[in-house]
């Protein structure tokens, strides 16, 4: 019966429905950012790394999230691809501490960047420099400089730094991708 | 022969196309590299090789640091380093240059954490939690008899300096430099009175002791294979030993004698169960070691020094420092060899899990690392500068990093793409692809078939009969020529006194023609004799029912060497009733000879028949 009451609830208030792809390498927070936006009853305690996937929904100014999670760990990468030609906008979550895989990182976004459908869209792309609290992390700057997002002209993005564990940064970030969400499909 | 075009027509082909391919080659070679440039220190000021570095998971928590024994200046400021990421997070310093470290799990505790050991001098220092941890120091070594005795009565100044050192000059010659103890080396360097006296005085209460250095250390696991199993300390020392240490306790497990100092060795094999020892030594020999029997065997014998010997599963593959690159069973025949194009700095084994496979890593003096993969070369990777060290593995959270150290001390690290694919077969060295492509050659016909076989059977016959031949015709030739020479048939004399050439031209169309001769006397011209050609006459013959022609004899004057005269003879035809076409012959006679000394045949035009107006 739950089920069918959900299903009802949605035909009444007709929301708009987004879904959302959230990518980055593994131990960058992409869970831990997921389980954040979730509503506080229903998040989970403590995160494990990911296998597979996972599928989350949750609501956020008029928007119905379905937010795909994927797990970052390389060996899973590959799975990724799958799932571009459904979503309607990207969440890459970058650990900013970590100096040394931003070059595994730009090359994941590259690759990203390049795959036939993502390219052919304009999707909006929402950039977490995760881990801002860590001592030596990098600033949002300079992850954007190290990522080279200044020569992505053809898709709307934006960054921003945060701390996944506190949410710190989080709601700006998903605000202006409902933003962009609600202005590309009116 | 036809056969033979065929094959240079195909050669032909497979030389344009191999151009063309290695063209393209380089081009798409530039254009994607199979790793990410990941992080590069230039003034990181290390100062170590392969041997003193390694990954180790020093907290147990998945993220693998990378380890390095830094030989500071070579005297000064050895060091100990961790680094996580790009930065050091740790760092301790070391008393005597490091010759090597390696990780090793020492115990069950959890969380798994190992031991990073690190050699140095005649000991083993352990770090656990890159704290001091315990130092192991290799068995002593006995001292010559004499040399202790000697030593004791300078302690208890029964002997001077002076004669100290002559008495240990003398036992020198008669022993290996390598048998004295270190205390001896030293004091025979002294020159300086005084300062013999003082290093006695300062050493008198010290017991002698003989050390020796370890040259290189590995690791072997004891029981079981898993990668965080617990491992015992393999060691080779100066003193041409090979010892077995077990962690735990810190007790020698075994030890081998072998005939050279060890440099490189190799375990393969749980030390409980059954392994194999391969130790590369100083003399370019291998030496095989087992569980079983404590005699060392010669393995394999090379012809240079050894750089660097990695084992790939049942194969062991060298770097000589020759430039060569080869590869052996563990029973010590060779399987393949190459020629490198630089000398060899380092090497290291490229053990990629995740796609299953092992390649080895050749640090080379040009900045490259090239891959191989077996014999083949699948991967050249380009470094700022010359690699004194090279080290794969598990760095940080990334299954697949190369971490080299540059002559000039820069760190770089290098991340093999997700995407990257070695392909089985080498891209750069041997034939290209497009050799194995089939060339759309038509097919062999049964007259093509015939003919090769016929070629094939009767060469020799065929060639006989070619020859056979043409000496026939050049037979003919001659004899053709020769009876035109003796019947003077020629438009040229073959009399030396008298060279007379003689042409002519006929002009007209009939039925009146004039024909005109020319004729020259080809004699070299001299001022003491004119070599002037008199009493010659010209006489036509012909066919008087065709021609007639005015005059019929025509007189010549003298001619004059190199000078051509010119006549002109009225020749008439006059069977004027049908289209005749003769051949008339002049010939050029002297007075009272009867043989002519010029012949031409002219052959003379159609004539047009008389129009009657």
């Amino acid at each position: 019966m739950g089920l069918m009451d959900k299903l009802f609830g949605w035909m009444k208030s007709k929301k708009k429905t987004a879904c959302i792809l959230c990518i980055g390498l593994d131990n960058s927070g992409k869970t831990t950012i997921i389980n954040h936006l979730k509503s506080p009853e229903s998040s989970h305690q403590d995160v494990v790394p990911t296998v597979g996937f996972n599928v989350e929904k949750f609501m956020m100014s008029n928007l119905v999230f379905t937010v795909f999670d994927m797990s970052g760990q390389g060996r899973y990468r590959n799975l990724w691809e799958h799932y571009y030609k459904e979503t309607n906008g990207i969440i890459f979550v970058v650990d900013s501490a970590d100096k040394l895989r931003m070059a595994v990182a730009k090359d994941e976004l590259d690759q990203l960047l390049k795959h036939p459908s993502v390219a052919a869209k304009r999707i909006p792309i929402l950039f977490f420099a995760n881990k801002m609290d860590v001592r030596d992390a990098l600033s949002a700057v300079k992850c954007t400089k190290l990522l080279g997002l200044e020569s992505l002209k053809e898709k709307p993005w934006h960054i921003c730094a945060s701390n996944a564990t506190t949410g710190e940064g989080l709601n700006e970030g998903v605000g202006w991708l409902s933003e962009q969400l609600q202005t590309l499909r009116p | 022969m036809v056969a033979i075009y065929i094959t240079l027509l195909q050669v032909f082909i497979l030389s344009s196309i191999y151009i063309k391919m290695t063209s393209e080659d380089q081009d798409e070679k530039e254009k994607h590299s199979n790793w990410l440039n990941a992080h590069y220190d230039p003034v990181a000021g290390f100062y170590t090789f392969s041997t003193c570095i390694t990954f180790a998971d020093l907290n147990g928590d998945g993220d693998h640091k990378l380890v390095i024994a830094d030989l500071g200046t070579g005297l000064y400021n050895m060091t100990i380093k961790v680094l996580k990421g790009t930065s050091i997070i740790q760092e301790n310093t070391l008393l005597d240059l490091p010759t090597g470290v390696t990780s090793v799990y020492m115990d069950l505790a959890e969380p798994r954490t190992p031991g990073v050991v690190v050699a140095s001098g005649s000991g083993l220092f352990v770090y656990k939690s890159m704290r001091p941890y315990y130092k192991y120091n290799l068995p002593l070594l006995p001292v010559l008899p004499e040399e202790a005795v000697l030593w004791d009565q300078a302690n208890n100044e029964n002997l001077d300096p002076l004669t100290l050192a002559e008495a240990l000059d003398g036992l020198k010659k008669s022993h290996p430099t390598s048998s004295f103890t270190a205390r001896t080396s030293h004091f025979l360097q002294i020159e300086n009175d005084a300062d013999a006296r003082q290093f006695v005085d300062d050493h008198k209460h010290k017991p002698l002791k003989r050390e020796t250095v370890i040259t290189c250390v590995t690791t072997i696991k004891k029981s079981m294979a898993e990668d965080d199993a617990i491992s015992c300390i393999v060691v080779g020392t100066e003193h041409k030993q090979v010892y077995i240490i077990d962690s735990e306790a810190f007790t020698p497990l075994q030890d081998y004698e072998i005939a050279s100092v060890p440099v490189i060795v190799n375990v393969s094999g749980l030390f409980d169960v059954d392994f194999r020892m391969f130790a590369a030594c100083r003399d370019g020999c291998v030496y095989v070691l087992k569980k079983d029997s404590l005699q060392s065997r010669v393995c394999i014998e090379l012809d240079s020094s050894i750089v660097g010997m990695e084992r790939i599963h049942k194969h062991l593959i060298f770097a000589l420092a020759d430039k060569t690159f080869s590869c052996y069973t563990t029973r010590g025949k060779q399987i393949w060899n190459l020629q490198l194009p630089a000398d060899v700095l380092c090497t290291a084994v490229m053990d990629h899990r995740a796609k299953g496979f092992k390649a080895v890593l050749v640090g080379l003096d040009n900045s490259e690392v090239r891959v191989y993969r077996e014999k083949n070369l699948v991967d050249i990777i380009k470094l700022n500068d010359r690699p004194q060290a090279l080290c794969f593995g598990r760095y940080g959270r990334e299954d697949s990093t190369l971490v080299a150290v540059l002559a000039s001390g820069a760190l770089q690290v290098m991340i093999l793409k997700r995407t990257a694919e070695y392909a089985d077969h080498s891209s750069h060295k041997g034939p290209p692809m497009s050799q194995k492509m089939k060339l759309n050659i038509p097919k062999k016909t049964q007259l093509f078939v015939d003919q090769t076989v016929r070629e094939r059977e009767n060469g020799t016959k065929m060639f006989q009969n070619f020859q056979h031949d043409l000496q026939l015709m050049r037979l003919s030739v001659a004899q053709t020529y020769l009876k035109g020479l003796q019947s003077s048939m020629t438009p040229l004399s073959d009399d030396p006194s008298m060279p007379l050439k003689l042409s002519a031209t006929v002009r007209g169309i009939g039925p009146v023609f004039q024909m005109l001769l020319t004729i020259e006397n080809t004699a070299a011209i001299s001022l003491n004799d004119p070599k002037l050609a008199t009493g010659l006459i010209v006489l036509f013959k012909y066919s008087d029912t065709i021609y007639s022609i005015k005059p019929l004899v025509l007189e010549l004057p003298a001619l004059a060497p190199e000078i051509s005269y010119k006549f002109a003879v009225r020749i008439h035809c006059i069977a004027s009733d049908r289209p005749a076409q003769d051949t008339i012959t002049a010939l050029i006679v002297k007075r009272g000879t009867k043989k002519p000394l010029v012949t031409a045949n002219i052959s003379m035009p159609v004539s047009e028949g008389v129009i009657v107006v």
